[in-house]
């Protein structure tokens, strides 16, 4: 079981596998930096798409060799994406990675219907594995990004994405705990319902082997401590793996809380498409950017 | 002058006349004991009112000396929280202190239309937050009592807030309407209300502060953040007060900084004639004890 983002990175490198990773857009200096880390550890190979003269420019202004780059061009940052795609869906690349490109236009490229990458009826959402000091192992959370107000459809799709990720990393058993501000279900609270049918789901066998319970309170979700002192049942006990939110605006700000105030990095990805999908914000820090590339090649 | 620890309280304290606490149904051993701290420390003169038998036990049990402490007998929970609440509006005392009662029964009383404490604003909490990696204090409302508050009751959230930091010294504090993203999103409402708190600060609707909003979780708190989004704002990393969309949000993030982030946290009730002390059973004799220096200091 993987508990840690570095634990992640020395197991991509010990599989002594190169993946190759197709970046649109890829004139941006911080995308540029850890790429590059992730080549240099060698389990990486990149594409770098879009205006050669800005790509070479920037990996020089960044100390960057851009001989270890294939370097490919394109006349624009919505081309750039579409060619990224492209080569994913024709096997020439194995990830595809947002540059300096808006995630919008990006995006578009990965949804498209004909040319895009999205599993059939997919829903795309975004799972993030956290690590954080005085937590001692990874929480997998969703969805900080994407979805606003997911419905139920939605919730169970995220829930899917989440266990496969922590699945992959050895966690065979994922303690789920559907969030909320306190443990106690009622008609004020939006995801009531949904949390009742996604723990009905689970009892039915529909995520295979796991722990669910919700609506829980985060200190009744991580902190042992709390549930001893609350006396509350819950199979989860602090210990959970996944953390379901009932809404980006409650997931966004506990991420951003976590990286800013509480030292945490994160590994995440874009979930739903046939293969690996990194979008990351720019005010990402560079350790976590680094940690997004080693978790796009453990899906794999 | 803006608070930079929690501890700078105690000077504010200190240059005025000491307050009158008043403990409602004083037989609580987790409030007796910050109670009687802030007692000792010169912080307030609390008046202990509830079953004297129960209150000198729990007291000869710990080693708290009582000597000299005024404590009026009343047996009787409801009756003991309304003669504490007649108390507080007749001006015998200045903050109002939960003990042994449930929160139904002291807001009941606090809202009593004849004798209570009502001011004709609406209730709402507001909590202090100190944690390393912030440079200063920085506030956090509403994260525990009002659970989907709309335009209107954010304007009164932010109001009573606002006159609490001018109370602690503060002359124009800066606040950040929180959103999970920092466009206007017409289908995100916490997005709209923010602009529109916005644009009614601008128009001196809502005076004595400066908000900006949306701004996320990052922008608010980090300058860094925000001048990567090319974020234009006075409040962007410079927030004294974060303004939370509902209790959902508030609440994962109130959480995920006390237990994450190890913030200090002191709390109080605002929009009574008095502030008013509402501390769970959860929370650290130091919390409680910061809480009741949060309320002596915000008194006129």
């Amino acid at each position: 079981m993987i508990r840690n983002l570095d634990q992640l990175v020395d197991t991509v490198i010990s599989n002594g596998k190169t993946y190759r990773i197709a970046v649109s857009w890829a004139q941006d200096q911080n995308t540029v930096g850890a790429i590059y880390r992730a080549v240099n550890e060698g389990f990486v190979s990149a594409i770098m798409i879009g205006n050669p003269t800005e790509i070479i420019r920037t990996c020089s202004n960044e100390n960057i060799d851009s001989g270890k780059f294939e370097i490919v061009e394109a006349p624009d940052a919505s081309t750039a994406s579409s060619m990224a795609v492209g080569m994913v869906r024709k096997g020439e690349a194995d990830i595809v990675m947002k540059g300096l490109v808006g995630t919008d236009v990006f995006l578009k490229a990965v949804m498209d219907k004909d040319k895009g990458i999205m599993k059939q009826g997919a829903v795309l959402s975004y799972v993030g594995a956290i690590q954080v000091t005085d937590y001692d192992k990874l929480l997998f959370i969703t969805d900080p990004a994407v979805i606003p107000y997911p419905d139920l459809a939605q919730k169970t799709a995220m829930l899917e994405y989440a266990i496969s990720m922590a699945r992959r990393l050895g966690i065979n058993a994922p303690k789920i705990a559907l969030i909320a501000a306190s443990e106690k279900s009622g008609k004020h609270f939006s995801s009531s319902g949904d949390y009742n049918m996604l723990r009905e789901k689970a009892a039915n066998g529909d995520f295979g082997n796991c722990i669910i319970d919700g609506p829980l309170d985060l200190f009744l979700a991580c902190d042992r401590e709390s549930v001893e002192i609350k006396g509350i049942k819950t199979p989860v006990n602090g210990d959970a793996d996944i953390l379901l939110f009932p809404s980006l605006e409650a997931c966004n700000p506990f991420y951003k809380a976590l990286m800013l105030f509480a030292g945490g990095e994160i590994g995440g990805l874009i979930m739903g498409t046939e293969k690996p999908v990194i979008v990351m914000s720019r005010s990402e820090s560079p350790k976590s950017k680094f940690y997004c590339i080693a978790m796009a090649c453990t899906m794999l | 002058m803006v608070l930079n620890k929690l501890s700078d309280l105690r000077g504010i304290v200190a240059g005025s006349t000491k307050k009158k606490l008043i403990l409602a149904a004083a037989q609580d051993q987790h409030s007796l004991g910050a109670v009687l701290k802030a007692w000792k420390e010169n912080i307030v003169e609390p008046i202990l009112v509830g079953d004297t038998e129960s209150i000198q036990s729990i007291c000869s049990s710990s080693n708290y000396d009582i000597t000299g402490l005024r404590i009026i007998h009343e047996p009787d929970l409801v009756k003991a929280v309304e003669m504490s609440v007649r108390m507080v509006s007749s001006k015998q005392a200045d903050v109002l202190m939960k003990g042994m009662v449930g929160t139904s029964i002291l807001l009941k009383s606090v809202l009593n239309k004849d004798w209570g404490l009502r001011t004709g604003n609406l209730l709402s909490h507001f909590a202090l937050f100190e944690v390393d990696t912030y440079h200063k204090v920085i506030a956090v409302t509403d994260v525990a009592m009002n659970i989907s508050p709309n335009l209107k009751d954010k304007i009164s959230i932010v109001n009573n807030s606002v006159s609490c930091l001018l109370r602690l010294g503060y002359k124009i504090p800066k606040v950040a309407v929180l959103g999970a993203v920092e466009m206007v999103n017409e289908n995100m409402e916490a997005t709209l209300d923010a602009a529109l708190l916005s644009k009614m600060n601008q128009r001196d609707q809502i005076k004595n502060c400066i908000i900006d909003g949306p701004l996320a979780f990052d922008n608010a708190v980090s300058l860094e953040s925000a001048r990567h989004k090319g974020i234009k704002s006075e409040v962007a990393g410079d927030t004294d007060l974060l303004l939370m969309p509902d209790i959902e949000v508030g609440n994962v993030l109130y959480k995920s900084l006390v237990f994450f982030a190890k913030a200090k946290v002191a709390s109080i009730i605002l929009g009574a004639s008095a502030p008013i002390v509402l501390t769970s059973r959860s929370d650290s004799e130091q919390a409680k004890f910061d809480s009741i220096m949060l309320a002596a200091a915000s008194c006129k």
